[in-house]
């Protein structure tokens, strides 16, 4: 099943291919974690691969996983739960990795799951900027409405950037 | 492919853009993975594959002779900045009005393209402030007893799979006082310290350090020196200055020769794997557990006898403080002894796997923070093994590791 997933194409929620006319910025990749829904900005992610073996790696946060050799690139892989502090979950055929480009290093977000690629209009974004106690950009970039359900669209850069930027260099190690 | 190229001229050789020779470097890097992955797969467990054998054999050593061929491309004399430096001597001269010989050993040394296209400005920088403020002018020389033509040697010679190049003048040499002083003031040393020349040089290369008394036209605003450390930590390199008042000043950078590849030792540390360069390694121990011997009274730290002398014991998952498990199970299995700048040091794995040449990947985005490391190497199997920078490693025992 992981081989599903890993082959398959971006597509749009009624199953036709991405369209040249489809506005990219608007067009998020919505992904499970536990029974919540996240969505990052699909202009980011390179692909979607099935879980692989992953090679730990010595003096990083323990939420980065350990790396793994994607055709010869070599991609951290952060595990989205512990980023968050939610409950790690073994994983599973469902369990997918995301790999996004943010700031021109190579990053993969393992997620319990890929769901669908949505468009969502800045009309169904609530962006209060008031998520998250502190002052620094809050990695939430806004809550996405489809119907009823939402789905919290995060900011990548933020995501991957947080720990570095809140934590003592000697504590994020 | 269809591109037309002109190999007529310049006795067969080729123009050919950087991107298209690391994009070959990645197709190769890819085409190792791929023989691996088809000749491990395990459609092909239990068959009796005589002929398939054999033929497994000569493809991985052809596939091993590309990788070195393609790693060949993208390695380019150093001669190709020293001459541009060679210009911009010539610059100087006009503009400083001193007269200046520069004498260059070692021009085909080979270093990697992308290193050698770094390399341009922070030399430049070292060569001005040797033509500015090291060499004298031609009254000053010649009441000093010297000639009055003043001398830069740029001298480049690979050392294992470093590079060293060096600029020497033969100036004034580094004003201890003077340097002594503004590191005083801008908070480098107390007031009362009395830092070891080797250290007390390197201060120049501090951000935001310059003792140009007077603002050139040549020797940047502050910010030529900081260029400099700037690259070298980029490109994992090290800097040393040795200067003699009145001899002169010289300027050494050690440079790792490829970015790409290096010739490594592969280690096993629990489910972790290691890799370390095989010229830092000077020899292999397996220890009986008597020669190693713990020292409470330095915070538990630990030496290894090795024939009457003792080496310092540098345990990486107290260095990562990542405990990487079955470690302590067995007794060490093997140390490796490496020899570092601070002395050697002794790293305890489980095991060695393998001696091979590995393809180097840069640490970047969240793993730019890994300490004492070069990068990723991609092993033949596919696997990935952190490229350990042993000068760090043992900078970090010497220091109590944190």
């Amino acid at each position: 099943m992981a081989n599903d997933t890993a082959d398959a194409t971006l597509t749009r929620p009624d199953g036709q291919p991405l369209r040249e006319a489809d506005n990219v910025d608007e067009m998020y990749l919505t992904f499970a974690l536990g029974a919540e829904e996240y969505g990052v900005n699909i202009s980011g992610v390179t692909e979607i691969v099935g879980m692989q073996r992953i090679m730990s790696i010595p003096d990083v946060p323990s939420y980065i996983k350990g790396v793994i050799n994607l055709r010869g690139k070599v991609i951290p892989l952060m595990d989205v739960r512990l980023r968050f502090g939610m409950p790690e979950r073994a994983y599973d055929e469902r369990t997918v990795i995301i790999v996004m480009d943010v700031g021109e290093a190579p990053v993969g977000l393992i997620v319990d799951g890929v769901s669908e690629v949505l468009e969502i209009p800045p009309s169904q974004v609530d962006r209060h900027g008031q998520f998250g106690r502190s002052s620094t950009r809050s990695v939430i970039a806004g809550i996405g409405r489809i119907g009823d359900r939402v789905a919290v669209l995060l900011d990548t850069s933020v995501l991957v950037a947080d720990g570095d930027i809140n934590l003592p260099a000697d504590i994020a190690a | 492919m269809s591109a037309p190229v002109d190999t007529a001229a310049d006795g067969g050789l080729m123009r050919v853009s950087s991107d298209k020779i690391s994009r070959l470097m990645d197709l190769v890097g890819e085409l190792s993975l791929s023989v691996s992955e088809t000749v491990q797969s395990p459609d092909l467990a239990g068959l009796t594959l005589t002929n398939f054998d054999a033929a497994v054999h000569r493809l991985n050593m052809i596939v091993r002779e590309v990788q070195d061929a393609a790693t060949e491309l993208r390695l380019v004399p150093v001669d190709d900045v020293f001459r541009r430096l060679r210009r911009m001597v010539r610059e100087l001269e006009r503009q400083t009005g001193k007269q200046i010989e520069m004498e260059v050993e070692g021009g085909d040394t080979a270093i990697d393209k992308l290193v050698a296209d770094r390399l341009y400005d922070p030399l430049l920088h070292v060569v001005r402030n040797s033509a500015d403020h090291g060499l004298e002018g031609p009254e000053e020389r010649r009441a000093s007893g010297k000639s009055e033509q003043g001398r830069i040697i740029l001298s480049a010679a690979q050392i294992g799979s470093e590079v060293r190049i060096t600029v020497a003048d033969d100036g004034r040499g580094l004003s201890r006082e003077k340097i002594l002083r503004k590191a005083r003031e801008k908070g480098f040393f107390g007031p009362d310290e009395e830092p070891d020349p080797a250290v007390l040089w390197k201060v120049i290369f501090e951000p935001g350090f310059s003792t140009a008394e007077q603002v050139s036209n040549l020797s940047g605003r502050g910010v030529g020196m900081d260029v400099l450390n700037a690259t070298m930590t980029a490109l994992r390199g090290r800097i040393g200055v040795e200067s003699a008042a009145g001899q002169g000043t010289r300027v050494a950078l050690h440079i790792p020769v490829s970015l790409a590849f290096l010739d490594c030792i592969i280690l096993r540390l629990g489910h972790q794997l290691f890799a370390i360069p095989i010229d830092v390694v000077s020899e292999i121990a397996k220890p009986r557990p008597e020669d190693i011997v713990g020292i409470s009274a330095d915070t538990g730290s630990e030496m290894f006898r090795l024939r009457g002398a003792f080496v310092p014991v540098c345990r990486l998952d107290d260095f990562y403080d990542t405990p990487m498990r079955d470690a302590a199970a067995t007794p060490d299995g093997v140390l490796v002894v490496v020899n570092t700048t601070s002395g050697p040091i002794a790293v305890p794995v489980n095991e060695i796997l393998d001696r091979q040449q590995v393809v180097m990947k840069p640490l970047v985005g969240r793993l730019a923070r890994v300490r004492a490391s070069f990068g990723c190497a991609l092993l033949g199997t596919g696997e990935v093994a952190l490229v350990l920078d042993c000068e760090r490693l043992a900078a970090g025992v010497a220091g109590g590791a944190a």
